[in-house]
């Protein structure tokens, strides 16, 4: 897959760009906060209809562009799958005027000129990206992992982003409701639509995240050796936020191992589990008023040597989990979807000593289409650098090009 | 708002600017179009919108906004009293009505349970639904809440109240719209239209 032609008006601080774009590697570089990352943002942005970078999509209009009048942000690309189909893709943010509400922003996508909804975008382009705050994924909060899970899964299956989008509006929806039966405005029997509702949601996501668990951890262990010349074993805990929490009042515990990930459930298994434990705690739910159990609680924990990487772990190792991780989400949505996804490197090779460097750059030699960003070329391996295009950009602007050596 | 613009007129345009889709730009020019406009439209205006609150009332029947109560609908004898569509908003009767296929009755909800904003089954004119189903003489109850979380929530609830009464439940046909086509619907709709699907 990649993209042949991107176009930007008011992102970030393009006020207009029309591109074409080479496949194989392009390596974006420039000084900083010329607008090297805001491409790499724009093509995530039009994969999953949200930015890595910020919650607000606000900010990705221009900033140059005029507020007091009208003031939107379009972003569209023309990509091509491994079949040779063409996709056009757009999204268009508008501010708009409501004197209710003040000013609320419309994000309207198309696909080949037709309106669609967000969770009919997610996939047509599928995108891997690599970020230096990826360490996150082991040192940060787990929601930092559920996310890495959504992302990748929403990217390559349907049916999980339509459980996913059914669980959050039920979770938004039980908690009001537990609240509501707290305060006694309304009756425990008014549960049964949202528990029925948020368990066979709930039972997709932790299926589906218990696959994707399985496959990742093949291919991230086998990678893992590469990197630590077979000196260390990295594994995946994955803890499903009901039935780990089942005794201990909600609270996760690090000691437990997690789900087997070899015993595949299937998502009706799951719910059926998982309604049986709503139905045991619903006195409790309803005095804390709010939901206690489910896939908002999953926790994954990245193991090495079954020592848990982000407790005990040094910052090197975390990199080297994190790594071990990201190389298999990017083969693992090849072997998925059965042809590349786009990858987008943001500075993460400056991150990396020279041997993984050169590990990653070889690792992702055969990508149809890679955009790297970096301040300084030189770090490249000469052979990395005569296979790619060379872009330096300049306030916004793409000032010269150089092809890769034929 | 400046000193120099008169208060009555400040006060129409923060008036119209409470309005849905109208903001402040809208409200001005529509202020001081009236301002300039002929005495008997805004007269009619006013008059209007008082008579809006004044002279219109919930039908007792079916809770649909009426003058006269109970409401045309309801009063009318060429109407089949067996059967009842239940909506969200009074406006889905109107859409119902266009189809110019349905000869029974209706019955309002005035909106769909959704705890998030605050609004349970007791908001609702449901208890009034169950006592005109249980006074008799209805056959069967066709729902017609829109197909979303909120109105399939709003659905199971109804059929859990009414469940008790015998009467016949029904629920609108989800699926494929009329003039699409197959390979640009969504899987979501077509993985319904696929579970409801009808015998030839």
């Amino acid at each position: 897959m990649h993209i042949e032609h991107l176009s930007l008006q008011n992102f970030r601080n393009y006020a207009r760009l029309e591109i074409s774009l080479p496949s194989g590697p392009i390596l974006l570089h420039g000084s900083n906060a010329q607008g090297k990352t805001s491409l790499l943002e724009a093509i995530y942005y039009l994969a999953t209809a949200r930015s890595p970078y910020t919650t607000s999509d606000r900010q990705l209009i221009n900033w140059h562009a005029d507020r007091d009048l009208f003031s939107f942000a379009r972003i569209g690309a023309e990509v091509i799958s491994a079949k040779r189909v063409l996709n056009r893709v757009e999204i268009t943010l508008t501010e708009e005027v409501d004197s209710l509400n003040g000013t609320r922003l419309n994000k309207e996508i198309r696909i080949n000129g037709v309106s669609r909804r967000v969770m009919d975008l997610i996939g047509q382009i599928n995108v891997v990206m690599f970020l230096p705050q990826d360490l996150t994924l082991v040192e940060g909060p787990p929601a930092e992992r559920r996310r890495y899970m959504n992302i990748t899964l929403c990217q390559t299956d349907a049916a999980y982003t339509t459980a996913l989008n059914t669980f959050e509006k039920t979770l938004a929806q039980r908690n009001a409701l537990l609240k509501r039966i707290a305060e006694r405005e309304a009756g425990p029997d008014q549960l049964v639509f949202w528990n029925e509702q948020l368990t066979v949601a709930g039972g997709i996501i932790v299926a589906g995240r218990q696959r994707l668990l399985r496959e990742i951890e093949i291919r991230a262990r086998r990678i893992h050796h590469d990197l630590t010349g077979g000196a260390e074993d990295l594994e995946l805990h994955y803890q499903p936020g009901f039935i780990v929490t089942a005794n201990n009042s909600g609270q996760l515990s690090f000691d437990v191992p997690g789900l087997d990930l070899n015993r595949q459930l299937d998502a009706k298994e799951v719910a059926a589990q998982f309604m049986a434990r709503l139905t045991a705690i619903q006195g409790e739910e309803i005095a804390r008023g709010m939901t206690l159990l489910g896939p908002q609680r999953d926790e994954l924990r990245l193991m090495v040597n079954g020592r848990d990487l982000g407790l005990f772990g040094s910052r090197g190792q975390a990199r080297t989990g994190v790594m071990a991780l990201k190389i298999a989400e990017l083969e693992w949505m090849r072997d998925t979807i059965g042809e590349w996804p786009i990858l987008l490197l943001d500075e993460v090779i400056a991150e990396l000593d020279s041997n993984r460097r050169a590990y990653l750059l070889n690792r992702i030699g055969g990508v149809s289409q890679a955009l790297l960003t970096t301040t300084e070329p030189d770090i490249f391996t000469p052979d990395f650098l005569q296979k790619s295009t060379r872009w330096h950009i300049h306030q916004g602007q793409i000032i010269s090009m150089s092809s890769p050596a034929p | 708002m400046s000193k120099a613009v008169p208060q009555p007129v400040t006060q129409l345009i923060d008036a119209l600017s409470r309005l849905p889709g109208v903001g402040p730009k809208t409200a001005s020019r529509l202020t001081y179009y009236l301002l300039r406009a002929p005495d008997e439209l805004s007269q009619t205006l006013s008059s209007a919108i008082s008579d809006l609150k004044t002279k219109t009332r919930y039908c007792s029947v079916c809770y649909n906004i009426t003058e006269d109560d109970p409401c045309a609908i309801c009063s009318d004898s060429g109407r089949d009293a067996t059967q009842i569509v239940v909506v969200e908003e009074p406006l889905d009767v109107l859409a119902v009505e266009r189809t110019g296929a349905f000869q029974g009755r209706y019955h309002v909800l005035h909106g769909a349970i959704s705890p998030v904003d605050g609004i349970g089954p007791e908001a609702l004119r449901i208890r009034e639904l169950v006592r005109r189903v249980e006074a008799g003489g209805v056959l069967e109850v066709i729902v017609a809440t829109n197909p979303g979380m909120e109105g399939d929530a709003t659905s199971m609830y109804l059929q859990r109240q009414l469940a008790p009464t015998g009467v016949k439940l029904t629920r609108l046909a989800r699926g494929l719209p009329t003039g699409g086509d197959l390979e640009y619907v969504d899987s979501v709709t077509l993985l319904r239209a696929l579970q409801g699907r009808n015998e030839l």
